[in-house]
């Protein structure tokens, strides 16, 4: 027998917003995600990391404590970074926006970038779970027979893949700048690395929403399921494998790399060439230490090619725009 | 009940490149139980679709349920359900899960949209198969889900395509009950698509045949069968014969068909002349049924004038 009543009722409720119809496809879109054990491997890894950068922070704030144990632990190591340590304490006192600043500052550029690529990884085996198996099955046409637009199952899925790129990436990253101000020695060490975390919001942010507008458009191009995740890293691998090659003979073709065309992101939004002349001019021992960067580094550092970037990326949107609005059609 | 037409279209068109599915349709279109018949490629679906703002509208417009179609269509989908002839279902989800978020999509809250979701699985006959996922049904139990998708945030109507596709005939009589009930009990507009006219016969009030993009016939099955009167199908316990004889008496064309029964052209608007000769040879039927085809001689004479004209 039935649990419930089998004839037919007629329901007299009130429906839920299209904001909470557009979370409910949100919602389906990361847990359907989630079922996927490598994924669940990968934002794992990518927390760890997070972690690791809460330590480095850890790291770096006890060296600005006179006669703490990781300095003493330093000092056993080599007598000489005992002296750069206690130096690090007088700038601390003198230049704290330069010795906390721009050291958080340099460190979550680092770190922003170079843990992006785990979130494009994780963002690449996500693929299958936003747009291409309802392709495959005919999913879109139930989609379209509801209270909910095209547009609105795109905001959707586009919240899915934002979802699951601040598990990856975002997440970690604001953790990692709270747990690490956390364990400084000093509260005032929130207050000055404020402008890194204001950098890292802006370049993660803005990244995020280019890697999940160009990830809808992959997972758009095709209904087989081994497809779209293979064209987004052959993607990704070529663009990286071009940049290099592309360096001295056509400059402009490493903008076809998302990967590289980001990464000038940062480093305008991170500023660090800014820093690198704001610590040489506050601190002379930074000065003698930066001489031995190459002008090439310094040239790449303060002068971003953000023209090109910029391009690069409004070309890919619109192609994946196109892919978008050719394929997620209901027939 | 409102009695406002549930579809009003006026000169809808959609055109395919150099084909026209639908051409310059005009209806208005009472709520019940409504079967929208035609050959396959008539244009049935597009009809539906165009309605559900599947596919964009070409020339014309149309109205449903008093709104218009392409400017409030979140509100008008709100009140409509769709159960579409191709398999739809979202893999890797169980029956209940995927019922349960299509009512969510359509505004329920999670615990209604679940609550109806078991339901409405009740209602379509679904068991423990509802937990196992759906990529493993049979083509009877998708038709069932895609029926239960359709109807749990109770729509004030809903259009079925093909919902008998695939099916054995006693799941074929399963469904067409329920969707019957649909109407006559519970009171949401069914329209119904199919190229079967006996499944459209069973379940409708009214029809529509579509051929070519155009609507021939939009009638009552009642009118339809009235203006087809003048035959009649006779069962009978005994005295065939006799009466076979009795109506080449009288000039009436009179066929045994393979079931037995017998099928009589008595050419009259009523029943009251093949009644009155039974009487007078003895002969109690033990069911009349008045023009028996008349659906499909329509359809038939319908679609012959289609061609014609084409």
């Amino acid at each position: 027998m039935p649990l419930h009543d089998a004839h037919y009722q007629h329901w007299l409720g009130s429906h839920t917003s299209i904001w909470g119809r557009r979370l409910v496809i949100a919602q389906n879109g990361l847990s359907a995600c989630l079922r996927n054990k490598q994924l669940r491997t990968f934002i794992l890894a990518c927390w760890f990391g997070g972690l690791l950068m809460a330590g480095t922070l850890f790291f770096v704030g006890q060296l600005l404590v006179p006669d703490s144990i990781v300095t003493q632990w330093v000092a056993k190591m080599n007598p000489n970074l005992q002296a750069f340590a206690r130096m690090l304490t007088f700038w601390l006192k003198d230049h704290p926006a330069i010795s906390v600043g721009t050291t958080q500052n340099v460190l979550f550029y680092f770190y922003c970038v170079y843990s992006m690529p785990l979130s494009i990884f994780a963002l690449g085996l996500a693929l299958p779970a936003l747009i291409t198996r309802d392709l495959a099955s005919n999913a879109i046409v139930i989609y379209s027979s509801k209270a909910v637009t095209r547009g609105d199952y795109l905001l959707g899925k586009f919240c899915t893949a934002f979802g699951l790129m601040t598990l990856t990436w975002l997440g970690p990253v604001c953790a990692a700048w709270f747990m690490g101000n956390l364990l400084a020695p000093d509260w005032n060490f929130f207050w000055y690395a404020r402008i890194a975390l204001f950098h890292a919001l802006v370049f993660g942010l803005s990244s995020m929403v280019i890697l999940c507008l160009l990830a809808l458009g992959v997972s758009a191009v095709s209904s087989r399921e081994k497809s779209t995740p293979a064209i987004w890293f052959i993607w990704w691998v070529l663009g990286l494998a071009i940049q290099p090659i592309a360096l001295h003979t056509l400059p402009w073709l490493r903008h076809v790399s998302f990967g590289y065309d980001l990464r000038q992101i940062g480093l305008a939004t991170f500023r660090l060439g800014q820093d690198l002349k704001t610590a040489q001019d506050g601190i002379p021992i930074f000065g003698q230490m930066l001489k031995n960067v190459s002008l090439e580094t310094r040239a790449a550092l303060n002068d971003p090619t953000l023209g090109g970037a910029l391009a690069g990326l409004a070309l890919m949107l619109l192609a994946a725009a196109l892919i978008i609005k050719k394929r997620v059609a209901p027939e | 009940m409102t009695s406002e037409p549930v579809i009003e279209t006026e000169g809808l068109s959609k055109v395919f490149g150099r084909q026209r599915a639908l051409d310059n349709v005009s209806l208005k279109v009472a709520p019940g139980s409504i079967g929208l018949l035609g050959p396959n490629g008539a244009g049935k679906s597009t009809f539906m679709k165009c309605l559900l703002q599947l596919q964009p509208i070409t020339f014309g417009s149309a109205k449903l349920l008093g709104r218009e179609v392409g400017r409030e269509g979140r509100e008008i989908r709100k009140r409509v359900g769709y159960a579409p002839e191709q398999n739809c279902h979202i893999p890797g989800m169980a029956g209940c899960e995927y019922v349960t978020y299509c009512a969510q999509l359509s505004g329920l809250p999670f615990q209604a949209a679940r609550q109806r979701a078991h339901e409405m699985l009740d209602f379509v006959g679904m068991s423990q198969e509802r937990y196992r996922k759906v990529d493993s049904y049979s083509t009877g139990m998708k038709q069932r889900l895609k029926l239960a998708q359709a109807i749990v945030h109770d729509p004030e109507i809903v259009f079925l395509d093909e919902p008998t596709n695939g099916l054995d005939p006693k799941g074929q009589a399963q469904i067409l009950e329920l969707v019957q009930g649909l109407w006559r009990s519970y009171g949401i507009t069914v329209i119904l698509s199919s190229h079967l006219l006996h499944d459209v016969e069973q379940v409708c009030e009214q029809i529509i045949i579509i051929a070519r993009g155009k609507v021939l016939v939009h009638d009552s099955l009642e009118n339809l069968k009235a203006r087809k009167s003048g035959a009649a199908e006779v069962v009978l316990a005994r005295g065939h014969g006799e009466l076979q004889a009795a109506c080449r008496g009288k000039n009436w064309a009179c066929d045994v068909l393979p079931n037995g029964h017998l099928r009589i052209e008595h050419r009259a608007d009523t029943l009251n002349p093949l009644l009155t000769l039974m009487h007078e040879l003895h002969l109690p039927p033990l069911e009349i049924i008045p023009s028996p085809n008349a659906l499909e001689e329509t359809f038939v004479q319908a679609l012959e004038i289609s061609h014609a004209a084409a």
